[in-house]
């Protein structure tokens, strides 16, 4: 992308006014994605990202600099803003680097680029017709398929140079069902790091049927009721309640400034011994995984908690330096406007030790989350909240009428020790994380797990 | 490579591919941000910018295709992969490059000016140490950050529109951590930098991270709810979309076919802005059609749905001048500018008067997944305070508060009378007074 030369000297002046380290990251990525809407193609949307981002340590202090303008001459004004915010010019520093290979784990057959998009708007439009022929009810439906095709660069002062090229492929659908003056809405959205060949492994008429059949159990459901309760939630998507409740509180980003609820609990007993939790970005073709991470570091996988005992954070560059402790290949951003930070990969509680069936025969009365939709949490406070995009009420260990509108809240360090049944159809599901380096896919993922005690919103 | 001389490429390129009917959109952004952590910067920013989007007509269809590298061979590949895009679309919609309209309003001078990096870093460090002197409990985590910037947009197209506009922001922000024995707790105050602000950011942060202090949990029932300033105004932001022409023609608003009909309470007046002096402000949208102030809902009727060229043309209405675009990235998408509830008389004392035995809500999360624009429905973790006796008294916390935003247009029974406005996100900003609405769902303890 960059010649080594041109990258090494401006490295250099990235570190002329002192810096202990500097780093630049460079990306050119095709977004596309066709939608459809109203049953045609309504939109494409084509675009070419393509800038350069350049990073200086002195300590903890970082400075981060960005441009689209990937000359020479446009990289080495970036360098020297950098340079200049960081410190006092002193001698140009000299940066050899030594080019390595990267081992490709995700392998693509079938590069989205090389496919019409004629083929791609068949694919979508299978989907769609799909879902919009399950029930004379479903009255609009979009759909996205949406392909990426991403080649970044990272070379720093330690002489690390890599280039990896990561592909991923998703169709999303969702589906309005509608009846006197009600709108219902369902959902589906797989996805892989995978190219075209994503579509083998995923029929996109099951998606449009899955999303269309989740609208119209919402369009018979009754309201959720509100209160305490016991709560079961299915696999897959499911694993957001991890995520979100406690995935973002082992972040570094939170825990290397003291804002974290997990702040100091290495070793100690945070959940229930039934939950074992893994962020793992080496799942070959799986949503979010990665060869390399946006430092260059290879990612592995990482045990979080091991039969409830706290084993280990998401750790950054940044963070390895203010916790004192080594990087962990969780350094993501957006693209080269974000300055990187540690984030999520793949993660889930692993299966357990329960029979699904026993988790539902268990619950007097309850509700069984059978699809979540999003969340948020306050790393501080480990407050979190997550909606529920299909839902049962479970009486005497039956699962029972759907209800909607529900959400789950309540806080982090305590849903750990509440997930009392861990059970043994561990599935992942794709979704999209925003934090402060900007979005990235990520899978989240769990068997059947049962919560003895969560507060249901709803009405 | 030059927008001059970008242009001049593409223009060639169209020729050579027998486009007439070709439109460019091109941005250029720059800004700089500090973030303090303990008594110094911990990160310091700069970002440069710029790409374009180039659309065109054929066979009666509209493509399009953006591009950060401005390089003559990626701009001849953007020309083709417009015109590619264009054969595959699929919908029949009137395909329009706008002529232009015959007056641009003058724009309110930015009160926003660039600040240097170095008064960046100042402003940052001396908020930082004005919060950390409000109190002892403030501690570690707290974070101040200050950032400015500018962005300048030019449009150009085959039936000679030639337009560009240029505006700068600056904002700044306090979280502040304060820890009591056991308990953290933060607040995030933001603001535009100006002397007024800045003294009044970090107390106003510490103040309300310390008011959630020993927050409790309150029984899950029927409450009267007063949703604070900063909450309503978030509350139209998530709902925006059912203002959308384009929501509402595909079914995804359920106020489609209501325009001139009664859907809020009487106090409930919604205005749209471009003209709002304090906001980023933009004499003409994404397409090129001069932007205007309206009444979106006016006495709890409403007035207009938002338009772009092609929903406007379809409804045989003038377009409203919401046809926007955030970035040279995005397509066009109908937005509101500055989008506000007007205030009521009452103040918010005597609002909070109103209420015997109620809520005041000051904090809710995770809005992107617990609420539907097109249901209209929301179940929204949130915060805030008991009100007894038309009395805020002590925080409550871990509750949801859920319901349906077209009822609780009509369920408004008074506003308060000053109206907060947000930070912009582009051109758009929401602004709401405090509302109190009766007997809303909540689940607690």
């Amino acid at each position: 992308m960059i010649k080594q030369s041109i990258l090494e000297e401006v490295l250099g002046v990235a570190m002329r006014s002192g810096a202990d380290f500097a780093e630049l990251y460079a990306e050119d990525t095709r977004n596309n994605a066709v939608t459809f809407l109203d049953g045609r193609v309504d939109a494409i949307s084509d675009g070419r990202i393509s800038g350069a981002g350049i990073r200086a340590f002195m300590g903890t202090r970082t400075v981060y600099a960005s441009t689209t303008d990937t000359t020479r001459a446009g990289l080495l004004a970036c360098a020297a803003a950098v340079a200049d915010a960081i410190g006092r010019e002193k001698d140009r520093g000299s940066v050899r680097l030594s080019p390595t290979a990267v081992a490709d784990r995700h392998a693509v057959r079938l590069l989205p680029c090389d496919v019409p998009t004629k083929r791609k708007t068949d694919l979508l439009r299978a989907a769609c017709t799909a879902a919009c022929a399950y029930d004379e009810a479903i009255s609009q439906v979009q759909g996205t398929l949406a392909d990426v095709d991403h080649t970044i660069l990272v070379a720093n002062s330690e002489g690390l140079c890599k280039t990896d090229r990561h592909i991923r492929s998703r169709i999303v659908v969702s589906a309005v069902a509608s009846e006197g003056g009600e709108n219902q809405s369902g959902f589906c959205g797989p996805g892989g790091g995978m190219g075209m060949e994503f579509f083998d492994t995923v029929d996109p008429a099951e998606v449009g049927v899955h999303a269309a059949k989740q609208a119209m159990v919402n369009l018979r459901a009754g309201y959720c009721p509100a209160g305490q309760m016991t709560v079961a939630i299915e696999n897959g998507f499911g694993g957001v309640i991890f995520h979100e409740a406690c995935g973002h509180s082992l972040e570094a980003t939170q825990v290397g400034v003291g804002m974290s609820e997990m702040c100091g609990k290495l070793g100690q007993k945070i959940a229930n011994e039934k939950v074992t939790a893994i962020d793992d970005g080496t799942i070959p073709h799986a949503w979010g995984s990665v060869n390399i991470d946006d430092e260059g570091n290879p990612t592995q996988r990482n045990v979080l908690i091991e039969n409830g005992i706290l084993k280990g954070y998401m750790i950054d560059r940044l963070g390895s330096r203010r916790m004192g402790m080594p990087m962990t290949g969780n350094s993501r951003r957006e693209s080269y406007a974000f300055e990187p930070t540690s984030r999520m990969t793949n993660t889930f509680i692993d299966n357990g030790p329960d029979k699904n069936e026993d988790i539902i025969a268990s619950i007097e009365y309850g509700l069984y989350a059978k699809e979540m939709g999003g969340g948020s949490v306050n790393p501080l406070t480990g407050a979190f909240n997550f909606s529920v995009r299909e839902g049962y009420i479970v009486r005497n260990g039956v699962i029972c009428e759907p209800v909607r509108g529900a959400s789950l809240i309540g806080t982090g360090s305590r849903i750990l020790q509440d997930i009392d049944m861990v059970g043994q159809n561990l599935a992942t599901g794709q979704g999209v994380c925003g934090s402060s380096s900007g979005s990235v896919p990520t899978d989240v993922g769990q068997p059947l797990i049962r919560v003895s005690k969560i507060t249901v919103g709803g009405r | 490579m030059r927008l001059d001389e970008a242009k001049q490429i593409l223009i060639c390129e169209a020729k050579r591919l027998g486009l007439a009917e070709y439109e460019i959109f091109y941005m250029k952004e720059s800004g700089c941000s500090a973030e303090t952590l303990g008594d110094e910067i911990s990160s310091f920013s700069s970002s440069e910018a710029g790409g374009l989007c180039f659309r065109c007509v054929c066979e009666g269809r509209i493509g399009s295709a953006s591009s950060e590298l401005l390089e003559e061979e990626a701009l001849r590949e953007l020309v083709g992969r417009a015109r590619d895009n264009a054969l595959c679309i699929e919908k029949d919609d009137p395909a329009i490059f706008y002529d232009g309209s015959a007056h641009y309003a003058d724009v309110p001078p930015s009160t926003a000016r660039a600040l240097s990096s170095a008064e960046i870093c100042d402003t940052a460090l001396a908020l930082q140490r004005a919060t950390y002197a409000e109190s002892d409990e403030v501690g570690e985590g707290t974070q101040s950050f200050v950032f400015s910037g500018g962005f300048e947009t030019s449009l150009y197209n085959s039936h000679g529109l030639s337009l560009s506009h240029r505006v700068t922001y600056n904002g700044a922000g306090v979280q502040a951590v304060v820890r009591r024995g056991e308990e953290a707790e933060d607040a995030y105050e933001m603001g535009c930098v100006t002397e007024d602000t800045l003294s009044e950011l970090p107390a106003r942060a510490v103040r309300a991270a310390q008011s959630k202090l020993g927050a409790v949990e309150i029984p899950s029932g029927s409450y009267d709810v007063i949703f604070c300033p900063k909450r309503m105004r978030e509350m139209l932001s998530v709902f925006c979309s059912v203002f959308s022409a384009k929501a509402a023609r595909y079914g995804l608003s359920l106020l489609a076919g209501k325009e001139g009909q009664a859907i809020a309470a009487p106090c409930i007046t919604l205005i749209d802005d471009p003209m709002r002096e304090g906001a980023l402000c933009t004499p003409f949208d994404g397409e090129g059609v001069a932007t205007y102030r309206k009444s979106v809902i006016e006495q709890g009727v409403l007035k207009t749905l938002l338009y772009d060229l092609v929903h406007a043309s379809l409804a045989g209405v003038a377009p409203t001048g919401n046809g926007q675009r955030g970035s040279y990235r995005q397509s066009v998408a109908i937005a509101p500018y500055s989008f506000y509830l007007e205030g009521g008389s009452d103040t918010l004392d005597e609002l909070i008067g109103r209420v015997k035995d109620g809520i005041y809500i000051t904090e809710m999360k995770g809005f992107h997944a617990g609420a539907d624009s097109v249901t209209g429905d929301f179940s929204i973790e949130s915060a805030g305070f008991r009100i007894r006796d038309g009395k805020l008294c002590e925080p409550i916390r871990s509750f949801t508060v859920a319901g349906n935003f077209f009822d609780l247009l009509k369920g408004v029974e008074a506003l308060s009378d000053t109206v907060s406005f947000g930070t912009p996100t582009s051109f758009t900003t929401y602004g709401a007074p405090a509302a109190l609405v009766r007997g809303m769902s909540v689940a607690g303890k």
